[in-house]
């Protein structure tokens, strides 16, 4: 019988390790198909820094971002269930009265959420600590609170991240329900496929659409490591269906309860707003040139990039209460209407996440995207600008929006610079399938779906085989 | 903001000519890349330069001079090295690392092998572009603008050879942006000046980051004036250029289009199978005809080749004409989200056009005399690649890694740009029933130079002329 095939991404081009993941290497386990679809859980670490440790906590961190994969400290590639896995540190900073941060120390994970166990929270945590151990000692060892590590515990390391873990304002996730491992798979089964066409494309390149797919159906039944392929991806539970028509309901009807109140003050919200934005500050700072050379040097080794950015809120509570009501909503969107490969019209982006920091005065964002940054920025610049507009403007510098919607980052350049501006070095960042772009992952997913398909006519196997 | 300011009415009289023309009607050409030696008697070497310029309200029949200048060698005319406005990638220049990564610039194209450009070879400073008629008024012209008293260093001469087709045998320079306010024509290419002439609205109907300095600065008024900031307008009717001297290897392309077309029992394909994968690895045939227009073979060899098209209607699963095409991710025209077919989709596309204007260097060679050991002739062959834009960072850059050098490009997987791009890429060639696979392409182009450079207007250039006296003669 053939080995099973591993995903194993080219070497990419760059000249030193990167911050890239090398995908999870070893053999594709072939446990017991999943009984339901397993969420993303958007996993997040925030702790203060003790400020003499913070420029060994970046040397311990670089290390680590050389290797995120297998090196000994936080191997990622030894969580299977983890699409993405960051940890970055911010500088100290002070607020515009003068109060001082701290520096932080972040860790970031989109993990699918383990089939049978509640709080699912918790069981990733456990997971991380049984994986890291001491390794973690190294990096949260030098954050305030963390136990020294000659008394550090498996319960006082999982007890610090606990009490360390904030939920995100907003999460996207690029397809909900779609695991690691069945990203993995599905690429591990289109190179089966591909390879069998590449070796039989002679003989079959005559026969009709339906033929050539009733081929490759025997192909797969006929290969032990690709059984699972006969079968759909796991749905969502009932439970968890039920979950989330209580959720998706539960917001129109709050608003339409609410409405009483939100009708009428709704005009005035707008204006006041609008004057608001008619007084901020517009102004335009461009990064510097080593700041935006720093980033770029760890970025384009793969086809996926990573983006952190941190930015304060502007002052007051109107401010305040737009960017909360927009991220709610943006979760509530992402969850609900964008949950499909297609965040309104931007297919490049895996996963994304706002969450709030120091007390609602700053707020950070983190994406897993594919493409330069350059095509990132102007998918924002040409499609999804209003998005943008309604969470980012509510933040210092942001160029001058209309209505809280309109203008702002469609002004090109000073989107850009405010973006690059207020983008903070990303020192460890892993990813389970560097390789694999989202328009790949669907794309994959779709020759999966469409091999479990009994009947098909020969315009749909015609656009299936298109696919591969 | 000042509407004055935002006029699409060119100051054609301040635009270098190449701009507007490619100078087609003169045949004869060459690129002088200088050193900047003495910035005082280089100065004034611009100074009587910038008078000799040609521009973009002529249409020279005789000879045509151009000039750019790198940034160093801005700094060494004395322009403050703190100057905001220039591009950032123009001031970092092309072999800056994360660059190189994205620009496809490693291993035996890494700037470190170039031969010019790099961070072994000499600083180029100044690109001097000159055009004639024929090679007798070209080297009369060399000899007229360059003078060894002048200050400068002849760093490397680059010479070119008039040809309509690049050397793998296909026409080249077909489709190409219309400047807006310069030229007429298909309005899917009639695109926003400010895309290439700084100081005009783009495409998103803004103004491209260009430089200005300080009115007191130019106490002479050289400078047009900034209405929106009232400071002295260094960018207006400027431009960027993107020199790369690119090899062609002609023997490997029709090699390997010769190995990858003959079947198993060693019988050679046919010479139409041949010209069907050159023409897909390409996107049009060899006369210029593209394949979404003409699917089952060359057409006669029409008056002009055709390119008035889009793809999506006719051709959405690249089944005429691979989706991975080098014509098809260079300029995708309508083929991309977010909605392809769309004006949508066309207007994505007009934020990466790129005018080009380059020429190629080498004695041409015909395919069957490269394969019988013909390019073995000691011959260099390849084209000095030249692409002018206003942002670098979105046009020539973003084509360059998000569409060219892209494997992922348009959904594909593990297929960069089947002409340009790095040894053993694949080929994706859609089909029915089954797509076919082309792989293990070899290396076709390698890279031998390349610099980022400024294409002030002429009283830009005026302005740098003077001002190196005021550094000091260093």
């Amino acid at each position: 019988m053939a080995h099973v095939r591993t995903v194993q991404p080219p070497s990419t081009n760059g000249p030193e390790p990167v911050a890239a993941g090398r995908g999870a290497a070893a053999e594709i386990p072939a446990p017991a198909p999943d009984r339901r679809a397993a969420r993303q859980l958007a996993i997040t670490v925030v702790a203060d820094v003790r400020r003499p440790r913070l420029a060994g906590l970046k040397r311990t961190l670089q290390a680590l971002g050389a290797d995120p994969a297998t090196n000994a400290m936080v191997p990622f590639a030894a969580l299977p269930r983890t699409h993405f896995a960051r940890l970055l540190v911010l500088d100290p900073d002070a607020t515009a009265d003068g109060a001082p941060i701290e520096p932080h120390l972040v860790y970031m994970a989109d993990v699918d959420e383990p089939a049978d166990a509640e709080p699912a929270l918790e069981r990733c945590l456990e997971e991380l600590v049984d994986v890291a151990g001491e390794g973690l000692d190294r990096i949260f060892g030098a954050c305030v609170g963390y136990p020294p590590p000659s008394r550090a515990t498996r319960a006082l390391r999982l007890a610090f991240l606990h009490a360390h873990a904030v939920s995100a304002a907003a999460a996207y996730v690029n397809t909900i329900g779609r695991s690691v491992r069945q990203i993995l798979q599905e690429e591990q089964l289109r190179i089966a496929i591909r390879e069998f066409l590449d070796r039989r494309g002679a003989e079959l390149g005559d026969r009709e659409p339906d033929e050539v797919r009733t081929a490759i159906r025997q192909f797969v039944r006929g290969r032990a490591e690709l059984a699972w392929a006969l079968t759909p991806p796991p749905s969502p539970s009932l439970a968890d269906r039920a979950k989330d028509a209580g959720h998706l309901l539960a917001l129109p009807a709050g608003l339409l309860a609410l409405s009483p109140v939100i009708v009428p003050a709704l005009p005035l919200y707008a204006l006041a707003l609008r004057r608001q934005e008619k007084r901020d500050p517009d102004p335009h700072i461009s990064p510097t040139r080593d700041h935006v050379l720093a980033l770029a040097e760890s970025e384009d080794h793969a086809p996926q990039n990573q983006f952190s950015a941190v930015g304060f809120l502007k002052a007051g509570r109107l401010r305040r209460l737009t960017a909360e009501v927009v991220t709610r909503g943006i979760d509530y969107a992402a969850r609900h209407v964008y949950g499909h490969a297609n965040l309104a019209g931007v297919k490049t982006i895996h996963c994304a996440r706002w969450v709030w920091l120091d007390d609602h005065r700053r707020l950070i964002f983190a994406s897993n995207y594919d493409g330069s940054l350059e095509s990132y920025n102007d998918d924002f610049v040409d499609k999804v600008w209003w998005g943008l507009n309604a969470v980012f403007s509510n933040g210092v510098g942001w160029p001058r929006t209309r209505w809280l919607f309109f203008d702002g980052a469609r002004q090109e350049q000073a989107f850009k610079d405010w973006l690059r501006r207020n983008q903070v070095p990303t020192q460890v960042w892993y990813s389970a399938y560097p390789q694999l772009t989202a328009l790949n992952v669907e794309n994959n997913a779709r020759i999966r779906s469409g091999l479990h398909q009994e009947a098909m006519s020969a315009k749909e196997a015609t656009r299936w085989l298109r696919r591969i | 903001m000042a509407a004055a300011d935002l006029s699409t009415k060119l100051a054609r009289d301040d635009i270098q000519g190449l701009l507007a023309s490619g100078y087609g009607r003169l045949p004869a050409a060459c690129y002088l890349l200088l050193a900047i030696e003495e910035p005082r008697r280089a100065g004034a070497w611009l100074g009587r330069l910038a008078g000799k310029l040609t521009t973009a309200r002529e249409r020279p029949l005789k000879t045509a001079v151009n000039v750019a200048l790198a940034s160093s060698g801005l700094a060494k005319l004395g322009l403050p090295p703190a100057l905001g406005g220039f591009s950032d990638r123009f001031l970092d220049g092309m072999t800056a690392s994360p660059r190189s990564r994205a620009l496809g610039d490693v291993g035996a194209d890494a700037p470190e092998r170039w031969r010019w450009g790099g961070p072994t070879t000499t600083t180029v400073d100044v690109l001097l572009l000159l055009y004639a008629a024929d090679d007798g008024l070209l080297a009369a012209l060399e000899e007229r603008l360059v003078r060894p008293a002048d200050g400068l260093a002849l760093v490397q001469r680059l010479d070119t050879q008039w040809s309509e087709r690049e050397h793998f045998g296909f026409r080249d320079g077909i489709s190409q942006p219309l400047v807006e306010g310069l030229r007429a024509g298909r309005p899917d290419d009639v695109i926003s000046a400010g895309e290439f002439v700084l100081g005009y609205r783009n495409e998103h109907g803004q103004l491209t980051r260009r430089p200005r300095v300080d009115r007191a600065s130019d106490p002479r008024g050289i400078l047009p004036t900034d209405s929106a900031t009232g400071d002295a307008d260094l960018g207006r009717n400027g431009s960027y250029v993107v020199l790369r001297t690119l090899s062609q290897d002609v023997r490997a392309f029709w090699g390997f289009v010769e190995g990858a077309t003959t079947n198993g029992a060693g019988d050679s394909g046919d010479q139409a199978a041949r010209l069907r994968l050159a023409a897909q690895i390409v996107g049009r045939w060899p006369n210029g005809e593209p394949l979404v227009l003409a699917p089952d073979g060359p057409p006669e060899t029409p008056p002009q080749p055709t390119n008035d098209f889009r793809y999506h209607d006719v051709d959405a699963h690249g089944e005429r004409c691979p989706l991975g095409a080098h014509i098809r991710r260079a300029h995708p025209r309508d083929s991309l989200d977010p909605k392809p077919g769309s004006e949508r989709s066309i207007a994505i596309d007009k934020l990466h056009r790129l005018l080009r204007r380059g020429r190629g260097f080498g004695a041409p060679i015909a395919p069957a005399a490269a394969l019988n050991g013909g390019a073995r002739d000691g011959e260099e062959r390849g084209l000095h690649f030249i692409c002018l834009c206003a942002n670098i960072a979105r046009q020539f850059e973003f084509v360059q890694h998000t569409w060219v050098n892209n494997p992922k490009f348009n959904g594909l997987y593990d297929d960069p740009d089947p002409l340009l791009g790095p040894a053993g890429r694949t080929l994706t060639v859609q089909a029915r029933p089954i797509n076919r696979r082309v792989p293990g392409l070899p290396s076709f182009v390698g890279v031998l130079g390349g610099a980022y450079f400024f294409l002030p207007g002429v009283r830009a250039v005026r302005y740098l002329a003077a001002l190196a006296p005021a550094a000091g003669g260093r």
